[in-house]
C-alpha cells in the first residue's frame, strides 16, 4: 500500500463505511475480530442497502451476514482479483478519468488481467464463473465501494502482492479518496497502528524514516545526541543501516550453524539474548523451532502482565526472567486506532501487585546500561525543561520529530481534549461540534500543524488540505521512463495554489511550487525538506497555499523495485495443487532476508507436498480472544467461553478419516511437527480444509505443560498452539509468515 | 487448583450470564468493604442507588482490538469497581464485545504475574525488582561486550501505548542494534 500511494494505513474510517454502497471483504472477519466496528458495516446495509460481499476460505460469521459469499481456495486472492479486473476492463466499468489523472501503469495491469478469464479463475480459486461475475457486477456497479482486508491477505508468500492488487481494484473503479470508498485494513491489536507508526520494526526508524545514514542523523540531532556517538553504539555503520531480524524469524538467529538451519548475516554472531515486552511467543509459525531457540539462548527476559508462554515452552533451566508488567489501564498515553485517530487512554488504577509500567522498566535498564541521560533527553528539548513528565513529554517529542506521517498536530494537550470531548463528534464523518468544530475525532494523521483538522479520508481531493484533503503522495520520483508521475491537470485538492500535480515540497522548490517568497529569516530557519523541517515553516506555508507538503502525484500500479513489478499469482509454498506450482511457481530462494537466508522455490519444488499432506490449513481468531490469547485465557469468564483448543472440520472429511465429533485428532505438518486437538464438526469449512484458532498455548505436541507455570499463574484455558503446525513460508518483502494456507495431514488420536 | 479450574470451566456461560457475572464480580469487591463490621444487614435505598459513594468515572480506551472503543471505568478508593460502555463514544456508540466487557476482569485477574521471578536450576524463584534489574543488566552488558549489540533480539508490542512503543524503539537504537520487531510483522 505504502508502495502504491504513499502510506500503508487504513484510508477511511469505520464510521465512513456507513457511506458505502458496497463492501467487499477479503480475508477479514470483523464480526468476530472487531465486533463493535462491524456495527458500522451493518449500518451501511440499513442506510444504503449496501451489498456485503465476503471472499474467504471459511464461511465466517462475517460471511454469514453477507449478501454474497465466495469460498476461495487459500492463497488464490490474486487470481480472484484479476478475475474481477478482467471483467471490469472488459465491460468498461473502470473510471477512465481517475486512472488517467491519478494512476501510473494501469495499462500493464490490464494486460495481466486479460490472462485471467473467469474460467481460469474458477479452476485456480474454486469460485465459480457465475459467482465471480455476480460479485464483480455488484461491486463495480454499486459505487462508492469500500474494500476491507486483514491478515487473510497479508499472511502469504505473495502477501505484499495481494495488498497491492486490492488497492489497484479500488483505483480502477475510482473508489479512492471518496466517502464510502477506500482500502480499509482492519488492524489487529489496539495499538498496532501506533506501534507501527513508532516503528518497533527491524527495517525502519519511527515515522517510517528508514535506516539510511541521513535518517539516523536526523534522529540523532532531534534526540539531542551526537550522531557519531550513536553510531558508536552499533557494531559499525553498515549494521546501523542493515535491517534486523524480524519477529517471524528471529529464532533462526539462534539456531544458525546447526545442521539444516538457514544461514544468517548478523555481524558475525548468533542471537544470545531475547528481551520481550508484551509479545506472545506463540504468535509466530514454527513453534518447535522457537522452542529449540529459546532453549539455546543465554538470557530470556519476558515482561508481561501474565506469564509469557515462552517461559513455559522452553526447557531452559536458568536465567529466564519474568517481570510483571502493568496493563495499559495502569498507565496512560496515546493509542492510535485502525483509522489513524489518536485517543488518550487514561490511567484507571495504579499498577497492581508489584507490577511496573513498561517505560519504567526501560528507563531503569537504560540507567544501568549507562545511556539514560541521552535516551530521555529528547523529552526536555521542546520546552528546554530540566525534568520530563511521561508520557506527555514523549507525545510532544514525537510531535516535534515525526513529519513523514504528519504528527506535528498530535500534542498531548490536543489528544486529551479530543478524548475528553468524544461526545462532540459526528459518528459517520467524525466532524466535531461546538468547541471541537473544525476538527475530526482523534485528529487522524496526517495532522500537519498544531491547528490542523486531521485527515479522515486519505487522498481526498474534494477538501482543501487544511481541512484534511490531499492527493497521492509523491514518493517515487517525478518521472519514470519518460512518463510523468505527478498527478494530472486539475487534480489537486480544492483551494490549491497549484491546481495540478506537484512534487514533494523542499526548501529549494517551495517558492516555485507555492508561488510565494520567503523572508530571509524563514530561509535561515527552514529545514531541507518537509520530512525534516522541524521549524514547520514548510507545513505552515503549505496550509496557507492549500498544498499537501508531500506533493500531489499519481498512485502507481507498478512497483519497479519489487520482484513482481505488477502483482502476479504464485502458488503457496505448500500447495494442494501441484499441477499449478509449475505454471505459477513461488520466488527463488532469497539470501539475507532480514538477516536470514529464506527458502522459497527449494521448498515448493522439493516434492508434491499434497500427496502426504492433503488438507489445507487456515488459522484465525475467536470472538473472545486476541493475539496469543494469554490475557483472555487468564480471565475466567472469557476463558470459559472456549475452554479448549479445537479444530473446525467438515463432517465429510472426518467421516473419511474415521473421526467423530469430539474425538481427539493429531494434525501433522510438513515440518514433522504435530498437535493433538479436539475435532469439532463445522460446515464453515469445506471438506478439503480445516480451521484452527491461534490463541492457545500451554500444550506442546501432545504434552501438557501446565505444571511449568509458576504457582497461581496458570491460565484458565491451555491448549496446543496452532503455530506448532503452521508451515514454513514467508512473504517476499515483509517476511510475514504464510500461516493462511499451508498443508497438513490428519489422523485420529 | 486443577479441580477448581475444571469446575469453573464446566459451567456453561452465555453472553448474558457472562455480563451478569462480570457485574457481580464488580459488586463483590466493594460489598466486602461493608462486611468489615462483621454484621450482615439489608442494604439501604441509598446504598442500592449509589453503591460506590465518591467513586469517580474515568474515560479510557479498550485494549482488545484496533477499533478503539470507549470505556467508562468507575474507580473507588483506587479500586476499579465497575465498567460501563461509553454510550456517547463516536466509534463504539455504546457497544462492547465480550473482550471489551472483560477488561475489568483482565486487570483484576488472579492469574496475573504478581512479582518478578527467575528460573534457577529449573525452579521458579521470587526476586526483587532491584535484583532483577541488576542481573538482567549485567547479563546484557556481558553479552553486548562479548558478542556485540546484535546478539540481542528485542520484541516490542502493539499493546503498548504509542509513547512506550516509541521509547522501546529508541531503547533498541541506543542499545545499538536493529534487531527489534513487533506484532505488525504477523
Amino acid at each position: 500500500m505504502a508502495n502504491t500511494w504513499g502510506y500503508g494505513a487504513m484510508t477511511n474510517s469505520l464510521g465512513d463505511i456507513q457511506n458505502a454502497k458496497a463492501i467487499i471483504i477479503f480475508g477479514a472477519n470483523p464480526a468476530v475480530n472487531h465486533p463493535v466496528g462491524f456495527g458500522h458495516f451493518l449500518k451501511a446495509k440499513e442506510r444504503n442497502n449496501a451489498q456485503i460481499i465476503v471472499v474467504d476460505p471459511r464461511m465466517t460469521k462475517t460471511a454469514a451476514k453477507a449478501d454474497i459469499y465466495a469460498q476461495i481456495r487459500p492463497g488464490t486472492d490474486i487470481p480472484f482479483m484479476y478475475g474481477m479486473l478482467h471483467l471490469i476492463f472488459k465491460n468498461g466499468w473502470h473510471d477512465e478519468k481517475f486512472i488517467n489523472d491519478r494512476v501510473y501503469a494501469m495499462d500493464e495491469v490490464m494486460e495481466e488481467a486479460k490472462k485471467w478469464t473467469p474460467e481460469k479463475v474458477e479452476d485456480v480459486t474454486g469460485v465459480s464463473v457465475e459467482k465471480l461475475m455476480q460479485i464483480t457486477r455488484v461491486y463495480s456497479r454499486s459505487t462508492p465501494g469500500t474494500l476491507i482486508w486483514a491478515m487473510g491477505l497479508t499472511q502469504h508468500n505473495i502477501g505484499s502482492s495481494n495488498t497491492r492488487l486490492a488497492p489497484i481494484i479500488q483505483l480502477a473503479l475510482g473508489n479512492m479518496g471518496v466517502e464510502g470508498g477506500g482500502t480499509n485494513i482492519l488492524r489487529g491489536h489496539d495499538n498496532v497502528q501506533g506501534a507501527t507508526d513508532m516503528c518497533c520494526l527491524s527495517h525502519t526508524l519511527p515515522g517510517y524514516y528508514g535506516l539510511s545514514a541521513g535518517s539516523w542523523k536526523y534522529f540523532a540531532k532531534s534526540w539531542g545526541v551526537d550522531y557519531e556517538w550513536l553510531a558508536g553504539r552499533f557494531k559499525d555503520k553498515k549494521m546501523m543501516s542493515a535491517k534486523g531480524f524480524s519477529l517471524s524469524r528471529w529464532y533462526a538467529g539462534v539456531l544458525a550453524g546447526k545442521p539444516g538451519e538457514d544461514k544468517i548475516h548478523n555481524a558475525g554472531t548468533n542471537l544470545k539474548a531475547l528481551f520481550v515486552m508484551g509479545n506472545g511467543i506463540t504468535s509466530i509459525a514454527q513453534q518447535a523451532k522457537v522452542k529449540e531457540a529459546l532453549d539455546d539462548l543465554e538470557l530470556i527476559v519476558l515482561a508481561d502482565p501474565f506469564v509469557n508462554e515462552a517461559a513455559i515452552l522452553t526447557d531452559k533451566q536458568d536465567d529466564v526472567f519474568i517481570l510483571p508488567a502493568a496493563t495499559q489501564f495502569e498507565t496512560s498515553g496515546s493509542v492510535t486506532a485502525t483509522n489513524r485517530s489518536a485517543q488518550w487512554r487514561s490511567k484507571v488504577v495504579e499498577p497492581l501487585y508489584e507490577s511496573k509500567t513498561d517505560h519504567e522498566v526501560m528507563f531503569e535498564l537504560a540507567k544501568r546500561l549507562g545511556f539514560y541521560g541521552e535516551y530521555t533527553k529528547g523529552m526536555l528539548i521542546r520546552e528546554n525543561k530540566k525534568e520530563f513528565t511521561f508520557p506527555e513529554d514523549a507525545t510532544d517529542e514525537i510531535a516535534r520529530i515525526i513529519k513523514t506521517i504528519g504528527l506535528t498536530g498530535w500534542t498531548a494537550e490536543r489528544i486529551k481534549k479530543h478524548t475528553d470531548n468524544w461526545h462532540m463528534f459526528d459518528k459517520v464523518s467524525l466532524r466535531g461540534f461546538g468547541p471541537m468544530k473544525g476538527e475530526y475525532y482523534g485528529l487522524p494523521w496526517p495532522c500537519w500543524t498544531e491547528t490542523h483538522s486531521g485527515s479522515p479520508i486519505l487522498y481526498n481531493i474534494s477538501l482543501p488540505v487544511k481541512e484534511g484533503g490531499m492527493g497521492f503522495r509523491n514518493r517515487f520520483g517525478v518521472e519514470r521512463e519518460g512518463v510523468d508521475l505527478l498527478a494530472g491537470k486539475g487534480s489537486a485538492p480544492v483551494g490549491s495554489a497549484n491546481p495540478d500535480g506537484y512534487p514533494e515540497i523542499t526548501a529549494e522548490n517551495i517558492e516555485e511550487v507555492l508561488g510565494i517568497t520567503l523572508t530571509d529569516e524563514e530561509k535561515a530557519k527552514i529545514g531541507k525538506n518537509w520530512k525534516v523541517d522541524t521549524s514547520n515553516i514548510i507545513a505552515q506555508k503549505c496550509m496557507e497555499a492549500g498544498i499537501a507538503p508531500y506533493g500531489n502525484a499519481k498512485a502507481r500500479a507498478k512497483v519497479w523495485t519489487f520482484p513482481d513489478p505488477i502483482p502476479i499469482h504464485r502458488e503457496p509454498l505448500h500447495s494442494p495443487r501441484s499441477d499449478l506450482t509449475k505454471a505459477h511457481p513461488t520466488y527463488k530462494d532469497k539470501e539475507n532476508h532480514y538477516r536470514v537466508d529464506t527458502k522459497y522455490a527449494s521448498v515448493q519444488s522439493e516434492k508434491d507436498w499434497s500427496k502426504d499432506f492433503p488438507v489445507n490449513l487456515v488459522t484465525g481468531r475467536l470472538v473472545n480472544m486476541n493475539g496469543a490469547g494469554v490475557a483472555e485465557r487468564g480471565s475466567k469468564y472469557l476463558a470459559a467461553l472456549t475452554p479448549e483448543m479445537f479444530c473446525d472440520m467438515h463432517p465429510d472429511l472426518a467421516f473419511n478419516l474415521g473421526i467423530k465429533n469430539g474425538n481427539m485428532i493429531w494434525i501433522h505438518s510438513p515440518e514433522g511437527t504435530k498437535i493433538k486437538v479436539k475435532a469439532k464438526f463445522s460446515f464453515s469449512v469445506s471438506p478439503d480444509r480445516v480451521f484452527l484458532p491461534f490463541h492457545y498455548a500451554g500444550h506442546f505436541q501432545g504434552e501438557d505443560l501446565s505444571h511449568k507455570y509458576p504457582e497461581g499463574t496458570t491460565p484458565y484455558a491451555v491448549g496446543e498452539s496452532a503455530n506448532t503446525v503452521t508451515n514454513y513460508g514467508y512473504d517476499i518483502i515483509t517476511q510475514i509468515p504464510e500461516t493462511k494456507g499451508g498443508l497438513c495431514h490428519i489422523e485420529k488420536a | 487448583m486443577k479441580t477448581d479450574t475444571d469446575k469453573a470451566l464446566s459451567t456453561k456461560v452465555g453472553r448474558r450470564s457472562f455480563l451478569k457475572m462480570a457485574g457481580i464480580a464488580g459488586a463483590f469487591g466493594a460489598t466486602s468493604a461493608f462486611a468489615s463490621t462483621g454484621v450482615t444487614r439489608a442494604a439501604t435505598q441509598e446504598e442500592i442507588r449509589n453503591p460506590f459513594p465518591e467513586s469517580k468515572k474515568v474515560r479510557t480506551v479498550c485494549t482488545a482490538c484496533s477499533v478503539g472503543c470507549g470505556i467508562t471505568a468507575e474507580v473507588q478508593n483506587g479500586v476499579w469497581v465497575r465498567q460501563e460502555v461509553a454510550q456517547d463514544h463516536p466509534v463504539s456508540m455504546g457497544g462492547h464485545c465480550c473482550k471489551g466487557a472483560g477488561m475489568i476482569d483482565m486487570v483484576r485477574a488472579g492469574a496475573r504475574l504478581k512479582h518478578p521471578m527467575v528460573k534457577e536450576g529449573g525452579k521458579w524463584k521470587r526476586i526483587s525488582w532491584d535484583t532483577a534489574y541488576e542481573r538482567i543488566s549485567s547479563k546484557l552488558k556481558n553479552i553486548r561486550e562479548n558478542d556485540g549489540p546484535d546478539a540481542t533480539m528485542f520484541l516490542g508490542s502493539a499493546k503498548m501505548g504509542t509513547e512506550q512503543a516509541y521509547y522501546f524503539r529508541k531503547f533498541v537504537a541506543f542499545y545499538g542494534t536493529n534487531n527489534i520487531d513487533h506484532q505488525a510483522r504477523i
